[in-house]
């Protein structure tokens, strides 16, 4: 009992040490920048060394090491005014949460942080772990405002910014994959698809089911009302409050459940006739199925996803899929059917937040800004060291001899985390003008903005609502995207249940703070 | 008579209660030695159409990471399981004394510890900022040493089976605590032992979530902590390519049959241990039946 209480009185000091040391960070960073007014490279040659630490989902790479030593090699050769280090500290994917939620509670030394909505971004600034960039960002992240400077509107919370956006492609274009085999054997004419109706694949989902024994015309788990409902019709807000862009004015700012749009009606139908007439794999709904992988066993014949990004996309526009093709194997086509407009979600997927613990929040971000414009670092540390991890073949990125990717000691796939992706290679294979479709899709979707981009939703008035609501959807949605239930019998009861858990009043809520969102903009 | 009514009924119920625990390892295994190609387009089976050994080619390929895997868990399990029953049956046997005077409250405590944990937080930091044990095979041990409801009913098989007169009896033959304590009542405590040592056996051998919280070194990770971690890494990748948050992210998922053959590797030892300590439940039963 003795040592329970001693051991309680230290955890008791332990965690209020804690607390102070956080807070006391907290004031620092916001202090300084502001109150510091003298000259930066006074204050650049007086730097102490410091060790910046990276945390990232990745698995463990075997030559981690030995990067963070090339790299930190590197950044004192080139940078020696900053006189900084770099600490990689990958956590494995399945790990993240947990791992950086403990990290986060208890005040572990980090200063870099990815982070995104899907990653938990907004407890992590309601519970005060993230600092404050806006700051940071003016002083020491010249070359990310070069970028990213109209897009941080959406990682504003409080009218404070807490992420940095990785500069990448600003949204996706949905539509349907084909095996290209199998359209030239039959001589499918796609010009059908031309009008961006995911409905006009039917004839010839019809054509290969009654032909090709054995071969799933549409390979789940992807359908139309998942991976392109939501993008064509609406502005999405919650996981039920939306507004229906679909044959309304541009001015129109109703927000409505995104459930009983007529369109959602329409595909929820045509899924659950594809489903009764044998198009859709029945096994649909299992965890872990791999469209991918059916397309390469040559069991499939089209699905719906999000699709390569190319410079000259157009609605109904078949090309060769680069990558797509790749992965299946075979020759691939695909057809958007849709391109994104710009989102404020999108915004906020793929961030590096600066956590609280840092002890130098400045150096956090003058490395940060590195990744923004330093091509030779970004490289380091994506693709590893130049001859041990990769070779470069035509400008492209490859395997050193006899390598494979298991085998090489530093291979992730994690690019579209970090920094200006525009100054990354390409993998050999890749499409080597990934990066320059990306700008110039960029400029399509940058230029066709979402009606509430920048509107950002604080869930807290109604979580339990949605918690619910989540709960309410589970029995339904899965066996509504898979086309296995029938909507009209079944989505008037999911409704039901919706509204017993609240679903009037998360709409009620979403669209009070739009307005005064829109107020505030002078949109309304 | 009645026993050849009975019989063929219990046979059966007991037939199919043991088919039920073994068809699903044998879907398992027969995942494991399929081939890859083969379960993607036709799915499970209980008789694949085509074998492969790939799944354990590829396995011993990895050999190093999986030995280390599987060392770690096992020097985890035995250090673990040893002490744990020296600390649990000790604490149990203070308990069962009648002399002993903090019998009420420490049994309380042990109650409440049952009832209540610290939380996830507090438990990290303890670890990690006063004992200082992440990234150490101590971290792994310390927490499955003494569980409150192995101590009570280790107390409850002391108080019950063991006669306060025996010792008595041996204290007056000039038995000291400790020589009571290792002499007289661990030897006769062997079928309770046996039930803790599996309970513990199966926790230390499955716990994985330890692994997660503080093991960041590659070469301190579990068996169960590798498996899970390749799981949960591959479901991840999946959801993340699905929502598509970015078309470059590539999923890697490993092959189903690899998740199996690791699924395979990792129930063996558990499956030898039983055996072996089953010899002490039957006896157990006999002590308690002849002594009823």
């Amino acid at each position: 009992m003795k040592w329970l209480k001693k051991s309680s009185a230290v955890l008791a000091s332990l965690m209020l040490t804690s607390v102070v040391a956080a807070g006391c960070g907290g004031n620092k960073a916001s202090n300084t920048p502001a109150g510091s007014a003298q000259p930066d490279g006074a204050a650049s040659s007086a730097l102490k060394p410091y060790e910046v630490m990276m945390v990232f989902p990745d698995a463990p790479q075997k030559d981690n090491q030995l990067v963070q030593d090339a790299m930190n090699d590197y950044l004192k050769k080139t940078y020696p005014e900053l006189n900084m280090t770099v600490k990689l500290n990958p956590i494995d994917w399945g790990a993240w949460s947990d791992k950086t939620n403990l990290m986060l509670a208890s005040g572990d030394k980090m200063d870099l942080l990815f982070t995104a909505d899907w990653l938990g971004f907004q407890q992590q600034v309601t519970k005060g772990g993230l600092l404050p960039l806006d700051n940071l960002l003016a002083r020491y992240g010249p070359d990310i405002e070069a970028v990213e400077k109209d897009y941080h509107e959406p990682a504003k919370r409080g009218g404070k910014l807490y992420g940095i956006h990785t500069h990448q492609e600003l949204g996706g274009a949905q539509g349907v994959y084909l095996n290209k085999e199998l359209v030239d054997k039959y001589n499918f004419d796609l010009t059908a698809l031309k009008s961006g109706k995911v409905e006009d694949l039917e004839p010839m989902l019809k054509t290969i089911k009654e032909n090709e024994s054995g071969i799933t015309p549409l390979v789940a788990p992807s359908f139309p009302l998942e991976a392109y409902y939501s993008s064509t019709n609406l502005d999405s807000i919650t996981s039920i409050a939306a507004i229906n862009t679909a044959g309304t004015a541009p001015d129109n700012y109703t927000v409505i459940n995104s459930f009983t749009t007529p369109r959602y009606m329409e595909l929820a139908k045509l899924t659950n006739k594809w489903y009764k007439a044998g198009y859709i794999n029945k096994d649909a709904l299992t965890p872990g199925l791999d469209a991918w992988k059916k397309m390469q066993a040559g069991k499939g014949f089209a699905f719906v996803s999000d699709m390569d990004i190319l410079a000259d996309m157009e609605i109904g526009k078949a090309d060769i899929s680069p990558n797509g093709s790749i992965k299946a194997g075979r020759e691939m086509l695909q057809i958007p059917l849709n391109i994104d407009r710009l989102q404020t979600g999108k915004m906020t997927a793929t961030m590096y937040a600066i956590s609280k613990s840092s002890e130098d929040p400045e150096r956090a971000m003058m490395l940060l800004n590195l990744f923004y414009k330093d091509k030779e670092l970004l490289t380091l540390f994506n693709f590893g060291i130049e001859g041990k991890h990769y070779v470069l073949k035509d400008g492209q990125i490859a395997l050193p001899e006899g390598q494979t990717t298991d085998s090489v000691g530093y291979y992730h796939d994690i690019m579209w985390q970090l920094g200006n992706q525009m100054l990354n290679y390409t993998r050999v294979g890749e499409d080597p003008n990934k990066y320059q479709n990306y700008e110039k899709f960029n400029e399509k979707i940058s230029s066709n903005r979402s009606r509430i981009f920048g509107f950002v939703f604080d869930p807290e008035p109604v979580k339990n609502e949605l918690i619910s609501i989540d709960n309410a959807n589970k029995t339904f949605v899965d066996g509504l995207k898979s086309g296995q239930l029938d909507p009209e019998e079944v989505v008037p009861k999911m409704l039901e249940k919706q509204k017993a858990a609240g679903a009037d009043k998360v709409i009620a809520e979403a669209q009070k703070q739009l307005d005064a969102w829109l107020k505030e903009n002078g949109k309304k | 008579m009645n026993q050849k009514r009975t019989n063929p009924i219990i046979v059966i119920v007991l037939t199919l209660f043991s088919l039920a625990c073994l068809i699903p390892f044998w879907l398992v295994f027969m995942i494991s030695v399929a081939d890859e190609n083969w379960v993607t387009a036709h799915g499970y089976s209980f008789w694949p159409g085509k074998f492969s050994l790939v799944a354990y080619q590829y396995l011993i390929e990895d050999a190093e990471k999986i030995l280390r895997a599987y060392g770690v868990s096992a020097l985890v399990t035995v250090i673990g399981v040893v002490v744990s029953l020296f600390v649990t049956s000790a604490m149990a046997y203070a308990l069962s004394r009648k002399e002993f005077p903090l019998r009420g409250a420490l049994s309380f405590y042990i109650l409440i510890t049952m009832l209540f944990s610290g939380g996830l937080l507090p438990w990290y930091l303890v670890y990690t900022r006063f004992l200082h044990v992440q990234d150490t095979l101590v971290a792994l041990i310390i927490p499955g040493l003494i569980g409150g409801f192995n101590v009570i009913i280790m107390r409850t098989f002391f108080t019950n089976s063991i006669p306060p007169s025996l010792i008595d009896s041996s204290q007056i033959d000039g038995a000291g605590e400790f020589r009571t304590y290792f002499s007289i009542i661990l030897p006769l405590s062997l079928p309770v032992m046996a039930t803790i040592g599996l309970f513990t056996t199966v926790s230390y051998w499955n716990d994985w979530f330890t692994s997660l919280v503080f093991i960041q070194n590659e070469k301190l990770f579990s068996l169960q902590y590798l498996l899970t971690k390749t799981l949960m890494n591959a479901s991840f990748l999946q959801t993340i390519a699905n929502k598509a948050y970015s078309s470059t992210a590539q999923v890697t998922t490993p092959l189903e049959s690899i998740r199996m053959a690791m699924a395979m590797i990792a129930i063996g030892p558990l499956v030898l241990v039983f055996p072996f300590l089953q010899k002490y439940f039957v006896r157990g039963l006999t002590v308690g039946a002849v002594k009823g």
